[in-house]
């Protein structure tokens, strides 16, 4: 027993550790990891940026892509005014309620070449006798668009020209505005016969 | 314990380290988002989901469909094409003008290019690149749209129109995000698949809808019972292989009914700024569908 100890502690020296210098190629290797892992960040990270997702690499990038406004009609914004505002009697259809409230699909005031008419029944409202598509209607309008800002109103009434097979040029909000200072504190409704002796186009 | 703080200090730090990473920094990168408006729009999104959908999150979860259905969309990029509506009067400057922005497109016959709008004849880099293209187009004549649409091999798969982001998700807890797809992605479930009773009967029994299908049927979620003189208006008409016996029939019971509108208001579409699209064709156009067609109720 005590031999066999012996013969393993015959070991002549107990290993030792010293400091020995990291090879230069491994510290090369770990620098050029590091450069490339940061390359790569910058690049596709988006920089904690809580807007930007794959395949957009940056916030700058996500504009590239954003729709231009080019100045035309604001159709999807139209829609939602018509639909908060409008459709509650006019229908999302378009097509108005038989005998209560007259369609704007199809209707030659909403289809006129110029909006100059059209564009003052929601500003004042309109009362009395019109007709539309041949059909006799007498009903009062309020004022459903005096609340709404030129840019919704001109939405609005662009989408209504726009929809539903009518194909009639929009409306700016620079006519909307124009109109809106015409009529003035105005409170009594348009009627028919008003809106007709004003011309279909303003000058 | 020669050094304990040490070791403490050191313990402390690796923890809070992963907190942080994992918990903190998506926290104040995610944490405070609220709705925004659709672009485009004045519409917010998401809308919270209406009352039975809510309760089918409850039904979704409690059945585990999370997994074998990821609710999440990659995209691979975006490609933004040029859509000619309206060639213009004068052909010949139309041609001249498309054949300036891509040579390729000159070497074609002039009279195929133009025919059967719209078309989409250009894919350009970027928004910038199709306002260029689009100006020269005016110029000439003609009447050209941008349509921006992602591609990858999900949007292929008809999964969705876009890549699922945060803010898809804002109303839903807990997320059921998933991570396999032993069954198809269900982020757009509602847009994809929007019949109801299509719904009622491939839960009750999958096969009946699609063939081979490996999804396990629910049909503990539905009732059979005798039928009265008159089949009830809930019963599922179901091909004659899986049909109940002669006088039954098969009647979804509320957990079926719920999570069908949980389905139905599966939907992740709107474009938003961190993930622009153009809107399908029709959805600014008016149509008789109600505008929130999400809220599709399950019958």
């Amino acid at each position: 027993m005590n031999a066999e100890l012996k013969t393993t502690s015959t070991i002549e020296s107990e290993p030792t550790s010293t400091l020995t210098t990291l090879p230069m190629w491994l510290v090369v290797l770990m620098l050029l990891l590091l450069f490339w892992g940061a390359m790569s960040f910058d690049r596709r990270g988006g920089w904690f940026e809580p807007k930007v997702y794959g395949p957009y690499v940056s916030v700058p990038d996500l504009e590239r892509f954003q729709p231009r406004d080019r100045g035309g009609p604001n159709l999807p914004r139209g829609k939602v005014v018509f639909e908060m505002t409008c459709a509650l009697c006019h229908n999302s259809d378009g097509m108005g309620k038989p005998g209560q409230f007259p369609p704007l699909a199809g209707s030659e005031w909403v289809n006129a070449p110029g909006a100059n008419r059209v564009l003052r029944i929601p500003l004042v409202g309109l009362s009395g006798p019109i007709k539309i598509k041949g059909q006799e209607w007498n009903l009062a309008m309020p004022a459903m668009g005096a609340a709404l800002s030129d840019d919704d109103l001109a939405a609005a009434l662009s989408y209504i020209r726009q929809a539903w097979g009518n194909k009639a040029p929009p409306v700016t909000a620079e006519k909307v505005k124009a109109i809106r200072a015409e009529l003035g504190n105005r409170a009594q409704p348009m009627s028919a016969d008003e809106l007709l002796r004003l011309p279909e186009e303003m000058k | 314990m020669k050094s304990g703080a040490l070791i403490f200090l050191a313990a402390f730090l690796a923890l809070a380290g992963s907190w942080g990473g994992f918990v903190l920094a998506p926290q104040i990168q995610l944490g405070f988002n609220v709705q925004t408006n659709v672009v485009g729009t004045g519409e917010l999104y998401p809308q919270a989901r209406p009352g039975l959908a809510k309760q089918g999150l409850e039904v979704y979860r409690a059945n585990g469909c999370v997994y074998c259905h990821s609710q999440q969309v990659g995209q691979d990029g975006t490609l933004c094409e040029i859509v000619l509506t309206d060639a213009g009067t004068n052909a010949t400057a139309t041609l001249a003008a498309i054949a300036k922005l891509d040579s390729e497109l000159a070497k074609l016959d002039g009279v195929i290019l133009l025919a059967r709008l719209p078309k989409a004849i250009l894919t350009v880099a970027d928004m910038n690149a199709a306002e260029y293209a689009l100006k020269a187009l005016e110029a000439a004549g003609a009447k050209a749209e941008t349509h921006l649409a992602a591609i990858g091999p999900d949007i292929a798969r008809g999964w969705g129109r876009r890549r699922t982001v945060a803010q898809d998700y804002l109303f839903d807890y807990p997320v059921q995000l998933g991570s396999r797809r032993i069954g198809p992605d269900l982020a757009n479930v509602g847009l994809r698949l929007p019949d109801a009773n299509w719904q009622l009967r491939h839960l009750y029994a999958p096969q009946s809808e699609v063939q081979g299908s490996t999804m396990p049927s629910y049909r503990f979620l539905f009732e059979t019972r005798k039928a009265g003189a008159k089949p009830s208006p809930d019963a599922l008409q179901l091909p004659a292989v899986f049909a109940p016996a002669f006088g039954c029939e098969i009647v979804p019971k509320p957990e079926a009914k719920v999570l069908v509108a949980y389905l139905l208001s599966l939907r992740a579409d709107a474009p938003l700024f961190e993930a622009p699209l153009t809107p399908l064709a029709g959805a600014a156009a008016a149509t008789n569908a109600p505008s929130v067609s999400t809220n599709a109720p399950a019958k």
